[in-house]
């Protein structure tokens, strides 16, 4: 997995550091040479990355790699899962606002992901929701947008 | 001045003091575990209380509150892997790693005693370094500066894996940091860089939701796949017993805490590095102390020393950073300069008048970073058992509470919702390079430093021309630069030579 993983990353990094190259070559000189300094270099190091997974041997275990990714295909389809739920997340919060997404999110996950009681599912919700509104609206008063559902409705 | 030294002690013990200082200490606190909501932005919002505060209350509130974020944002960082302050993202490779081997009350003790000293040395620093620092920071203008910078991207050898293919890779990583350092308005030509015509993008990528992304999502999604809590299926009781053992690897390994609160409180008197750089630079330092290959691979997998490094300079720095704003009024941080604030609300202008005049009130200051971080460490351990705890709680519970933490975080950053997007595109990132095997740790620094370099570079060419190469001061630094990158080298040599 590290290989195949490692070989698509290097090909995305060429393209994005071709990209740049390619948008600071139209800029005036003193703005583009940093990106420039910095994207061939990028280029060429994610080129011989790529070369290297290609035709070399495999790296031994890498420290400071910390996490260890679990390739087992029932922990794959759990990771796939698990991101659909933030994408979720996220279209809630952009939908309906923090105030409303989080007790949603909260509650859902629990019950549905989760498998959680309901005593469990509604009291994590609760509470989180009344430290939400304590700390963040009542407390400090940060500036949470209404979600854009609101504001196509006229309520925003 | 001892008797400054102790009339400032005095002062910060009377009651009305003491209690805005645990008013502040108590808000820090929280502060620190909430990812996003930095102290940067809890003293702005707490700017305005000051008005009818005494400037001792005033600086005890203030002070108390911002001098424990950085202890209590290890903690996030130590059990759940999120970030709770942007000086706080190194700790997560080590102490994130402890906690799900079952070590993290040892993570917890050894940050928090780490922190500690460092916020002691850093105390110390800006109570004896105040009269003299002066020619210290006048002898670092921009090219200094933009070497120091590089000295800091040096350190990305030492974040590296051993061998020609890990170096390869962390220099990648570390290039792919500074690539997306450029992104935003560039600061000579004021051309808007890969922003896509979308105004968010003009400031650059801001580091928490960066931070947030590409170390949180990962994170969750690992807790996820494994099914589990964060320490797995280890018994309870194993979880706390560590933290003295957190604290005794705090005096075993004390010259390398102490070394590295020192990094810290000189990055923190330079104006203009940042916080974020402190904690990187102390982090490789820590990695450069392994004195064997198994030893070196350990980093990142759990070693303790992994944890001391930066938690000492996360704290040390803050001190270091009151040096140049108190004796100068030129803030060394963000926070700095909205203290700077606080000080002009006060009616006092930092600057000599500060070793004369306010003498006692600045070394009021050094003991409210004192007795806060003393406090804040006794509450920790106090109640260190429920806290290791919450790495045993089943994922299914956590995920979703580390979700909503890691949103609010990143929102809170700018209150954008392109703070979420760039949470979830750099969360993607983050979790290619873990598949890929890619380190983190380089392209972080690369991202932090990237700016720095880009924009002293350019003051440095712009009033020096190439004669900024030629300053004493930048020589030794590249000599200190080479020196960074070779060490790790010479390492590995030396190793191969032995075995």
């Amino acid at each position: 997995m590290h290989r195949n993983a490692s070989l698509g990353l290097a090909i995305a990094v060429m393209l994005l550091a071709g990209y740049g190259i390619f948008a600071a070559s139209s800029w005036p000189a003193k703005a583009a040479l940093f990106p420039l300094a910095i994207g061939i270099p990028l280029f060429a190091l994610a080129a011989a990355e790529a070369l290297w997974t290609l035709f070399g041997a495999p790296p031994a275990r890498q420290a400071l790699s910390d996490l260890e990714p679990t390739a087992e295909p029932a922990a794959q389809r759990r990771i796939a899962i698990a991101a659909g739920w933030i994408f979720a997340f996220f279209a809630a919060v952009v939908l309906l606002g923090f105030p409303i997404a989080i007790p949603l999110f909260l509650f859902l996950y629990l019950k549905l992901q989760g498998g959680e009681g309901w005593a469990l599912s509604i009291g994590i919700t609760v509470v989180v929701s009344a430290v939400f509104y304590g700390l963040f609206e009542a407390l400090l008063h940060l500036p949470f947008q209404a979600g854009w559902l609101f504001s196509w409705l006229g309520f925003g | 001045m001892i008797e400054a030294l102790l009339e400032g002690l005095v002062l910060v013990l009377q009651w009305k003091a003491l209690g805005f200082m645990m008013l502040g200490v108590l808000l820090g606190f929280w502060v620190g575990l909430l990812p996003g909501l930095g102290g940067a932005t809890t003293l702005a919002l707490m700017l305005p209380f000051i008005y009818t505060m005494q400037p001792v209350e005033a600086f005890a509130f203030l002070l108390g509150m911002h001098s424990v974020t950085a202890t209590t944002g290890d903690i996030t960082s130590v059990l759940f892997g999120v970030p709770g302050e942007a000086s706080s993202a190194a700790t997560i490779l080590d102490g994130h790693a402890m906690a799900k081997k079952g070590e993290a009350g040892r993570a917890l003790g050894a940050a928090l005693a780490s922190s500690l000293v460092g916020a002691l040395i850093g105390a110390l620093a800006l109570a004896a370094a105040v009269p003299v620092v002066r020619p210290l920071v006048l002898t670092f203008g921009s090219p200094e500066l933009f070497m120091l910078a590089i000295v800091g991207l040096a350190f990305i050898a030492s974040l590296s894996s051993h061998g020609g293919r890990g170096m390869l890779r962390g220099f990648l990583a570390g290039a792919l940091g500074l690539f997306f350092a450029t992104v935003g308005q560039d600061p000579q030509a004021g051309v808007a860089r890969y922003t896509f015509d979308t105004l968010y993008l003009w400031q650059g990528l801001d580091l928490v939701p960066v931070l947030v992304g590409i170390f949180a999502i990962p994170e969750i999604l690992e807790l996820v796949a494994r099914g589990t809590s964060i320490a797995g299926q280890l018994p309870a009781g194993k979880l706390t017993r560590g933290a003295f053992e957190g604290v005794k690897d705090t005096f075993r390994h004390f010259w390398l805490t102490i070394r590295c609160s020192l990094i810290g409180t000189f990055i923190g008197i330079m104006p203009g590095l940042g916080g974020s750089v402190a904690q990187w630079m102390a982090y490789g330092h820590a990695a450069q102390s392994a004195k064997t290959l198994e030893e070196r691979k350990g980093f990142g997998a759990g070693d303790v020393r992994g944890v001391l490094g930066p938690g000492a300079a996360n704290n040390s720095k803050e001190g270091g950073s009151l040096i140049p704003t108190i004796a100068f009024g030129v803030p060394g941080s963000t926070a700095m300069a909205i203290l700077l604030g606080g000080f002009v609300l006060l009616g006092i202008v930092p600057g000599p008048d500060m070793l004369s005049k306010y003498l006692t009130l600045t070394y009021s200051m050094v003991w409210t970073i004192v007795i806060a971080n003393v406090v804040t460490v006794i509450i920790c351990f106090a109640f260190l058992d429920q806290l290791a705890r919450l790495t045993t709680v089943r994922g299914g519970v956590l995920v979703p509470l580390i979700l909503v933490l890691v949103f609010i975080g990143s929102y809170t950053s700018n209150n954008h919702y392109g703070d979420l997007i760039v949470t979830l595109v750099f969360g993607a990132v983050g979790y290619f390079m873990v598949l890929a095997g890619w380190p983190r740790a380089p392209f972080v620094l690369g991202l932090v430093l990237g700016k720095i370099a880009e924009n002293y570079l350019y003051i440095s060419v712009a009033r020096y021309e190439m004669a900024w190469l030629t300053r004493p001061v930048v020589l030794a630094l590249v000599g200190i630069a080479i020196a960074v990158i070779l060490y790790p080298l010479y390492q590995a040599r030396r190793r191969s030579a032995h075995a």
